[in-house]
């Protein structure tokens, strides 16, 4: 690095080391506990002080136990970044794993178990087995934990210990005599302990009934804890061991005994309250009488937060009859005028969900429907309209009289699923719409702008209208368009939040667990990276159940690419029967629950059980789709095949999509190779990627992705300082854009760096503008295309300002979009 | 099965940070905090507890203004983390006394101290004051009590006549005394959130009690303790005994609580543990006379303007009085102006029109039991109506304490403590406190 681009970078503040560094050789014992506190205290905040190791280790040859401590907590954090150095600490720690008092012994095994460098594990062998024996239970109870910490960090030395002659054998077997003795301890440990043993003994299978309500018997008493954890467990107990009891009456008092508990859980911290509702959401699916007399405590409290309103709502759509309809619809009235809007949209579809649901009451929900719509609050019109839409298709022929209302609101409809559902009831019902030709027509003045989902309905509107009011052409072709496009439509049901019933089976058996409150099997969340060491630690798959993964190689594009695939057409005939999915309203992603990884583009409810999960990423220089499928029908997917509408960059597969065959309750994995410039788009710059997916027993699925483009900057992004002034002057002007990032915020410098140059947005240089900090950064798009990146902030404050200069200046929203997501995350 | 627990402020400053599995990415905390602030780009909202980002499961909950955060990997009992998340806060607060960021901060060796205790490797050990007090050797820096803002009248606690501050109970339960004197005597606090819905008539649509008995032990040589309910007490709808019984939905005890006598005369053995935890937990749905009765009613009185009249009237006995009582009321999006009109002789009201979210609030320092108070308020509007006006404002909603009464009229009837010598008296007080939950009339 020359002298000359030393204005673009600031150097580390320098004072701070050499004082701490010469207090901690004080000759002062208390001086040098202050610095050792003063050099945990930056430690926490980020600052390395890691060069001040042997200075912190000189410390620890101390009878007072606190300033051992803070060195300890030292060497746990920089053990691994100085490894050689924390050798010396070594004969230390095995002093003091012999010392008379016990609080010692244990403090150093526990320390040593801690510091995952490998040289230190083998000087911990020796001790560790003499603590295990060691008389003070508190000793022994730390070198327990160490065995575990001992095999995490080395399995094959910790084979040669003591684990080795328990390896042979399974480690943890439940037999009914382990039960027994479980059940027993259950009343004599801890809270925490509670949770670990009910959680494990959730995974016995009972002989039969007696044994079944044996145990339950034992478990019933943890339902009065004040531990909502061990709430939450024991009532997993009971779940499981209710489905092997065969009396009606025994199973009907339990449903009894657990309902008070669960809804004592609603009187907990709100954080606590969120993980019961999620919970409870899939107890009522599998036993709706355990709380159906209970929907008044699911009535949403005034204060209570977002995300525990959401889940209550969700329940009480679950628990609504013909008894407390009443109840019901005046609560969801009033929750349709609050403030937050997210809140009232489901407030308004969860009148619609309760009409679809119970038959008796639909006209009173109707009403009410109404009622918010004279309100005239704009986005309470259009979810009223798209429920209203979903009550025809459910009761056809039977609530028309409304549709004059509904024609009031026309000129405040913005949002495409409003638009859609109405555009849908106007042609469903032309014949008895007076204007239905001039309503259309006055939609159709925005046809080109409007997304795909409105002008589809549009175009299927229009051709009812003309089946329906023709006013010229021959009526043989007319009678059998209208066999076609006006057939009977199947009936729709409320089962759009619905489970699959195998995913609810395995969501049942890891209640009290996250994958109850994610509503996912563990599979879906969990990413193995310790593999063995967590089957030892963490095994709670029920027997029999299957991993998640089969995944295919990707097939990479060596040679030529093969020739673009055909794009593909849009289902017109499927959609102009009414059958297409495509027009009956997704359900909505729970938005409290942050999902996989990978975001969902098809969901089950959509794909009737058949999901997909995808995301463009990049590896090694080549581009994928990531994706995952999972199989929630009753019956094997195969013979699966993928293709990619024109887009922007020409995105297409390299090959043929490679999953095996999918046995229900099963996913699979897959990285599908792409290709860039084989299926160019004309037109304005998109970020969508409108992808068709088929399998043999389904019809086509089109579902819409979104692309963050930093997928796209290539590896040879990097740019040397002079060539990047150079091609910042060569560029006019004219090429440079800004925008302003107003809640971006840059804590930690280094982590951002390393965060963009990950996905290959190269860091060139710095300087300082008054008080700002400026950066700038290169990448590259295929073809060469250069990115140069200006971004201004104060580190550590809200705002970021960012300017970017390319040969391609109508790229820049695309740019700005990936550099703002790269910033956020 | 917890990879990191950190400590957050509300600026997202880290003040405490342990790494328990050596596997976590640098910049969770970072990570986390971004999520978190920003979760509802376009307006605010609160994170749910439990999240996943990338594979890594954040869990957090917020308490005295700090963010609590623990994360894992694999797929654990998320109420267990959060409990646990409670359980550290309120370990820490037995310690400090009183738990801030600014105590926080003074005492972080202690806090890391106590953390090494209560997870090893990512695994609870033990939550127990008592028990960490024998491994662990900082004192803490106490925050002088004259510098925290004053807690009101509200936590006066109660042995006879005597009176003893609510301040007593923010002393740190293992400090020593100035002079090395051992305090000897226990706080009860019984204390009961209601909530309740009126509809627009003034009848209850919904009506909740949400008790808890909290103790908080300074005793030493840990003696057992008698603590007896009323002998009429129920609990489920099963086993209703008389109109005068106090009937409960439901109850759950620490573990600490031997139940042996509950069933047959209502009383609960315990040996407290040190440090502050609940007794027992109850819930009550069963018509109560709630404190206050709300009338509210808006009305339009010109094309552009309207008048609002809430009433608020103390059904509790005239020998007790409300604090802090506040009552807020939505108003149209539409409102530019309100003027206010308060009842002759109104002493320690304060009223005020909330420009940036269209809210009235209406505050009384102090209501007296039996009383009646009314506001008025005329409303300026900047657009015409155009439906209901009832459907654009309201509800009304309160929030207030009330010393000295509870609702459900559960009564802790004797607290006996067993005694080593005769010399041996520990002081014993008692405190009942009612607070607002969700307190609304709707319009």
């Amino acid at each position: 690095m020359s002298r000359n681009d030393s204005k673009y970078f600031s150097t580390t503040k320098k004072g701070e080391i050499p004082e701490l560094k010469e207090e901690l050789n004080s000759q002062y014992k208390d001086k040098r506990k202050d610095a050792v506190k003063k050099v945990i205290a930056a430690m926490t905040v980020g600052k390395d002080v890691s060069s001040l190791f042997t200075d912190v280790v000189n410390c620890m040859q101390t009878e007072n136990l606190e300033l051992k401590k803070l060195v300890y907590l030292y060497l746990i954090n920089y053990a691994k970044s100085q490894p050689d150095l924390a050798i010396l600490a070594v004969n230390t720690f095995v002093k003091d794993s012999q010392d008379p008092n016990p609080l010692i012994r244990a403090l150093a095994v526990r320390t040593m178990g801690c510091i995952r460098v490998d040289k230190i594990t083998e000087y911990l062998c020796d001790p560790l087995q003499r603590c295990l024996k060691d008389d003070d239970p508190y000793v022994r109870k730390t070198a327990a934990i160490c065995v575990a910490k001992l095999y995490d960090i080395n399995a094959e030395l910790a084979a040669l210990a003591e684990i080795q002659e328990n390896s042979s054998r399974p480690i943890f077997e439940l037999t009914s005599s382990t039960l027994s003795k479980l059940l027993t301890a259950l009343n004599e440990c801890t809270e925490w302990g509670q949770v670990f043993i009910l959680d494990a003994l959730s995974r016995y299978k009972a002989a039969d009934a007696r044994e079944a309500e044996n145990i339950v018997e034992r478990v019933t008493p943890r339902l009065q804890h004040a531990n909502c954890a061990v709430v939450l467990s024991a009532v997993k107990m009971i779940l499981q061991q209710m489905e092997l009891i065969t009396s009606t009456d025994v199973v009907r008092n339990l449903c009894k005994k657990m309902a008070p508990p669960l809804v004592t859980l609603l009187s907990a911290e709100p954080e606590i309250q969120y993980v019961a509702l999620r919970n409870i959401n899939l107890i009522v699916q599998r036993r709706p009488t355990i709380l159906a007399h209970e929907i008044k405590v699911f009535f949403c409290k005034y204060n209570d937060p977002i995300y525990v309103k959401m889940e209550k709502l969700e329940i009480m759509i679950k628990l609504a009859s013909d008894r407390n309809i009443d109840q019901v619809l005046l609560e969801f009235k009033e929750y349709a005028t609050e403030v937050d809007v997210d809140f009232v949209r489901k407030a308004v579809r969860a009148i619609g969900r309760c009409a679809i649901k119970l038959e008796r009451a639909a006209e009173r929900c109707i009403s009410v429907l109404l009622e918010l719509i004279k309100i005239k609050v704009n986005y309470v019109v259009q979810e009223a309209i798209i429920v209203i839409k979903d009550i025809f298709r459910r009761y056809p022929n039977t609530y028309e009289s409304i549709i004059a209302t509904l024609c009031e609101n026309l000129d405040t409809l913005d949002e495409p699923e409003a638009k859609a559902s109405m555009i849908w009831i106007i042609g469903e019902y032309a014949e008895r719409i007076d204007n239905a030709d001039e309503l259309l027509e006055s939609f159709l003045e925005s046809f080109p702008e409007e997304p795909a989902q409105v002008q589809l309905q549009l175009l299927t509107a229009t051709v009812k209208l003309f089946l329906k009011k023709p006013t010229e052409g021959p009526q043989q072709m007319i009678q059998a368009a209208k066999d076609v496009v006006l057939a009977e439509k199947p009936v729709i049901t409320d089962d759009s939040n619905q489970l699959d019933p195998s995913l609810l089976d395995e969501l049942l058996v890891n209640i009290a667990t996250l994958s109850s409150v994610y509503h996912k099997p563990p599979d879906a969340f969990v990413t193995r990276t310790y593999l063995s060491a967590q089957k030892t630690e963490d095994d709670d798959y029920p027997e029999g159940s299957e991993t998640g993964y089969s995944e295919s190689p990707g097939n990479h594009a060596n040679g030529p690419a093969s020739p673009p695939p055909t794009a593909p057409v849009p289902d017109l005939l499927g959609d102009l029967m009414g059958t297409d999915n495509s027009s009956i309203v997704p359900p909505d992603e729970p938005t409290t629950t942050t999902g996989p990884p990978l975001s969902i583009v098809l969901p089950t409810s959509v794909g009737h059980g058949f999901q997909v999960s995808a995301q463009l990423t990049r590896q090694d220089g080549q581009i994928f789709y990531s994706m995952l499928f999972e199989n929630n029908t009753h019956v094997p997917l195969d013979g699966f095949m993928i293709q990619f509408n024109k887009n922007t960059f020409g995105l297409a597969a390299a090959g043929p999509l490679q999953v095996p065959q999918l046995q229900p309750g099963t996913s699979a994995r897959t990285l599908l190779p792409m290709v860039m410039f084989q299926n160019m788009s004309q037109g304005p710059p998109s970020s969508l990627l409108q992808v068709a997916v088929k399998n043999n027993q389904q019809p086509v699925w089109y579902f819409n992705d979104k692309f963050s483009f930093h997928v796209l900057f290539t590896e040879d992004g990097i740019m040397e300082r002079s060539a990047f002034l150079e091609t910042w002057r060569s560029l006019p002007d004219s090429n440079e854009v800004s925008k302003d990032f107003p809640a971006i915020v840059i804590d930690s410098v280094e982590a951002t760096l390393d965060r963009l140059a990950a996905s290959n947005v190269f860091f060139i240089a710095k300087r300082k503008n008054a008080n700002q900090d400026v950066f700038y950064f290169s990448a590259k798009i295929p073809q060469g295309i250069p990115l140069l990146i200006e971004l201004t902030t104060v580190v550590g404050n809200p705002g970021a300002k960012c300017a970017i200069k390319t040969p391609s200046p109508e790229m820049s929203a695309f740019f700005f979009e990936a550099i703002e997501t790269l910033l956020r995350s | 099965m917890i990879l990191q627990f950190f400590v957050l402020s509300q600026r997202g400053d880290n003040i405490v940070y342990r790494d328990y599995r050596g596997e976590a990415q640098k910049g969770s905390a970072e990570t986390f905090f971004r999520k978190v602030k920003f979760w509802k780009e376009d307006a605010e909202g609160d994170a749910p507890p439990v999240f996943n980002i990338d594979g890594v499961n954040y869990f957090h909950v917020k308490v005295a203004g700090l963010l609590f955060v623990a994360t894992t990997r694999v797929n654990v009992s998320p109420s267990l983390v959060l409990e646990l998340l409670q359980r550290i806060a309120r370990v820490i607060k037995d310690y400090l006394g009183v738990l801030n960021e600014d105590s926080f901060r003074k005492n972080f060796v202690l806090v890391y101290e106590l953390l090494d205790e209560v997870i090893d490797f990512g695994y609870v050990q033990t939550t127990s004051t008592e028990d960490l007090k024998s491994y662990v050797f900082n004192e803490p820096i106490v925050i002088d009590a004259a510098r925290m803002p004053p807690l009101g009248p509200a936590s006066i606690f109660m042995q006879g006549t005597k009176r003893m501050p609510g301040t007593a109970i923010t002393k740190s339960v293992v400090a020593n005394e100035p002079g090395g004197r051992k305090r000897d005597e226990i706080f009860v606090d019984v204390i009961e959130k209601i909530s309740v819905t009126f509809n627009s008539s003034g009848f209850i649509l919904t009506s909740e009690i949400d008790g808890t008995i909290q103790m908080k032990s300074y005793l030493t040589g840990n003696p057992e303790i008698r603590l007896a309910l009323n002998e009429d007490l129920s609990i489920g709808t099963s086993d209703y005994r008389g109109s005068g019984a106090v009937i409960l939905d439901d109850c759950n005890f620490h573990e600490s609580v031997h139940l042996d006598s509950f069933d047959v005369d209502r009383t609960l053995s315990l040996v407290p543990p040190e440090g502050e935890f609940p007794v027992m937990n109850y819930r009550m749905t069963q018509p109560f006379k709630p404190p206050f009765r709300i009338n509210a009613l808006i009305e339009e009185t010109g094309s552009l303007k309207a008048e609002v009249t809430i009433k608020v009237r103390a059904e509790f006995n005239s020998s007790i009085n409300a604090n802090t009582v506040l009552v807020q009321m939505p108003l149209p999006s539409f409102t530019s102006r309100v003027t206010f009109e308060l009842e002759p002789g109104a002493v320690g009201h304060t009223t005020d029109f909330k420009e940036a979210n269209k809210r009235l609030e209406w505050g009384l320092k102090k209501v007296v039991g039996g009383s009646e108070h009314t506001l008025r308020a005329k409303l300026t509007f900047s657009q015409e109506l155009h439906g209901n006006i009832m459907k654009e404002a309201g509800p009304v909603s309160m929030t207030f304490t009330v010393p000295m009464y509870n609702a459900s009229r559960l009564q802790v009837k004797y607290l006996q403590i067993a005694k080593k010598s005769k010399a041996h008296n520990p002081y014993r007080w008692v405190r009942y406190v009612t607070q607002a939950n969700s307190y609304v009339a709707r319009l």
